[in-house]
């Protein structure tokens, strides 16, 4: 049984009368690779400045590795690893001054410290670029560094926020293959947020929705993915020689069958039941030949704004 | 704990002084203010030399050519406190570092303790090897060195250098604090440093022009020297004064200017006329000074305290968020 890493109560963030968080319910678990989606503007950073204790919540309590967010909110930042929204680093110093720094404002002695060092800039691949000045550093390769940061100090969970936010495509490959390895190769917890649907589906297994400071859903996609199409019933898509409105009215009369859509001389059969069998039958009746017949998908896009309508 | 408690101040403290005595910012200020109090040393020689009674603290005041050390920090001093101030805390608001920062297992307070004993240092090397570099240049040219006295009173205006600096820092602290762009704390800072280095003075003559102005004699017959002779003109020279110098009390240039002035052993320098309009070089030895200079240094001190606590609280407070 997975040991929950972070839990949060009820947790609630009002910016005057704005609601950015509105009562979280979450868990995550040690090992996961939880991603966090949503909208601009849904919460998502306003509740992970709660969980490393730079903002207060204004109601709720949550936990990060057992400590408490309001109470021991340093110990959290010792244990656990942000790299925030929009980064920044210390231009005028090269990465590994700028790693340095970080490794000493988290205790860790020189000889380990410099150790780390080496490691993790191998590990995101800026080797090469130890003893450069960040000012020439490419987003991603700023990016690339945060990561280094954020893994100086062994965390047990690290929290990335919108970490791929600006980068080019190759960018976002690097740092995705970089945090899918470390959860897949080290077992490291990752809290992931983002607003990319595709993003979060390229690296995540379990995701939580929200939206407006609520939590909408937790669930893997695929489980997303079913619900949706549980409660939509199923739909098949039709591409046929000949439609004849006879044979629409048919299809429509089949007992099970909720509507009938056609485009052309394509149909989209909704059934509450499944009715495959029948409906294929009819139309071979009327002398029409079935060119394609195939479940209707849902588009990750679909599942998303499901969601986001329904609440 | 409590040791890794202080750590957290300790390295922040490290870092920001690296960066203040490496930055080209700092560097220039210091070049700049070294030459031109090394060319006053100098200049106080030569007038020590023509008027040997004068002591050995003329160093600091008898520059006759351009600025003396008073004078240069009075001008200098705003500009290099502010400099070391004005963007410590918007700067890595707006990069981002600071919500990196943060994110580390440290208080809050540690950050802006850290950044503030930085900045007071890098000022009180500063201020103390200017000093000490202008006492032991005039030692070599002179054939003599301050007496124990004089000693006492250079540390004396060594210290309140660097509070009075301290004052600027705090307020170029308090400037990054409220402000989120950098672009608008160098704009206060500069216009502060206009105000109470340059304005003020001008500011309160045109007052003191307009409460008490001078009765130009008209006609034929008028005597000027009679008027310039007669008490009520000696009278209501000393008003415009008060008025002046109670005005440009409010710029903290002027009340360093006042307390160094009088530590310096000087009851009317730049700024005084006795009220008998004796010698302006009444010599105060030091407890006197420092009681008459008292005020002045509390009132920096007071303002410094003000400056830090606020900008203290209202980083305490901040909302740390991407671009601000
Ligand atoms: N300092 C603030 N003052 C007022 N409102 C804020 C502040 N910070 C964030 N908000 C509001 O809180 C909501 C959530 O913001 P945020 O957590 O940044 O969302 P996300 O990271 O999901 O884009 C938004 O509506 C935003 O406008
Ligand atoms: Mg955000």
């Amino acid at each position: 049984m997975p040991q929950p890493i972070v839990e949060t109560r009820e947790l609630t963030k009002y910016y005057g009368e704005v609601k950015a968080v509105d009562h979280l319910n979450l868990t995550v678990y040690e090992g996961e690779l939880f991603g966090f989606l949503g909208p601009n503007g849904s919460g998502k950073t306003t509740t992970l400045l709660m969980l490393m204790g730079l903002t207060i919540p204004t109601s709720g309590t949550a936990t990060v590795a057992g400590y408490d967010i309001v109470k021991e909110s340093k110990e959290i930042r010792r244990v656990a690893g942000l790299l925030p929204e929009g980064a920044g680093y210390y231009e005028d110093l090269t990465a590994r001054q700028n790693m340095d720094y970080i490794g000493q404002l988290n205790g860790i002695p020189k000889p380990e410290r410099e150790k780390r060092i080496k490691e993790l800039l191998e590990a995101v691949g800026l080797e090469r670029w130890a003893d450069t000045r960040v000012e020439k550093f490419s987003r991603g390769m700023k990016q690339r560094l945060g990561i280094a940061e954020v893994l100086i100090k062994r965390p047990k969970i690290a929290f990335f926020d919108e970490p791929t936010i600006g980068l080019d495509p190759q960018g976002v490959k690097e740092i995705r293959d970089i945090i899918l390895r470390l959860n897949r190769e080290e077992g490291l917890t990752v809290f992931y947020s983002s607003h990319l649907l595709y993003e979060v589906q390229q690296t995540c297994r379990r995701v939580g929705f929200i939206r407006n400071g609520r939590l909408i859903a937790t669930d893997t996609i695929e489980n997303l993915s079913k619900k949706v199409a549980g409660a939509e019933g199923k739909t098949l898509e039709f591409e046929l020689t000949e439609i004849t409105p006879k044979l629409v009215a048919e299809i429509r009369a089949i007992d099970g069958v909720a509507s009938v859509e056609q485009e052309g001389l394509r149909l989209y059969v909704y059934m509450e039941r499944d009715r495959s069998r029948e409906v294929s039958e009819t139309i071979t009746k009327h002398g029409s030949v079935i060119l394609l017949m195939r479940p209707r998908e849902y588009s990750l896009e679909d599942i998303f704004l499901k969601y986001y309508e329904e609440v | 704990m409590r040791r890794f408690e202080r750590m957290g101040v300790t390295i922040v403290f490290r870092k920001e002084l690296a960066d203040h005595l490496g930055s080209r910012r700092y560097l220039v200020l210091f070049a700049l203010i070294l030459l031109l109090s090394t060319m006053s040393a100098y200049q106080g020689v030569l007038y020590i030399r023509d008027r040997p009674q004068a002591g050995f603290m003329a160093i600091f005041w008898g520059a006759q050519f351009g600025f003396s050390f008073t004078y240069l920090m009075v001008f200098f001093g705003p500009i290099i406190g502010l400099a070391l101030g004005f963007d410590a805390v918007n700067k890595e608001r707006t990069s981002g570092s600071l919500s990196v920062l943060l994110s580390q297992p440290i208080y809050r307070d540690a950050v802006i303790n850290g950044k503030f004993l930085a900045g007071v240092t890098a000022l009180s090397i500063l201020g103390v090897s200017t000093i000490t570099i202008m006492s032991s240049l005039a030692t070599t040219l002179l054939g003599f060195g301050p007496g124990a006295e004089d000693l006492l009173r250079i540390t004396l205006i060594a210290a309140l250098t660097i509070l009075y600096l301290a004052f600027w820092l705090g307020l170029g602290l308090l400037f990054s604090t409220v402000t989120k762009k950098t672009s608008t704390s160098i704009l206060m800072s500069i216009a502060t440093w206009l105000l109470c280095s340059i304005m003020i003075s001008i500011i309160a003559a045109l007052v003191a022009n307009m409460i008490a102005p001078i009765p130009m004699p008209s006609g034929p017959g008028a005597n000027m020297t009679r008027l310039f002779e007669s008490p009520e003109y000696r009278e209501l020279i000393q008003r415009r004064f008060t008025i002046q110098s109670n005005i440009q009390r409010i710029s903290p240039a002027y009340l360093y200017n006042e307390a160094v002035q009088a530590i310096m052993g000087r009851a009317g320098g730049f700024f005084f006329i006795g009220p008998g309009g004796g010698s302006p070089f009444r010599s105060l030895d030091i407890s006197q000074a420092l009681t008459m200079s008292w005020p002045q240094i509390t009132a920096i001190a007071v303002g410094l305290v003000a400056c830090f606590a606020a900008s203290y609280i209202l980083f305490l407070r901040l909302e740390i968020r991407p671009g601000g």
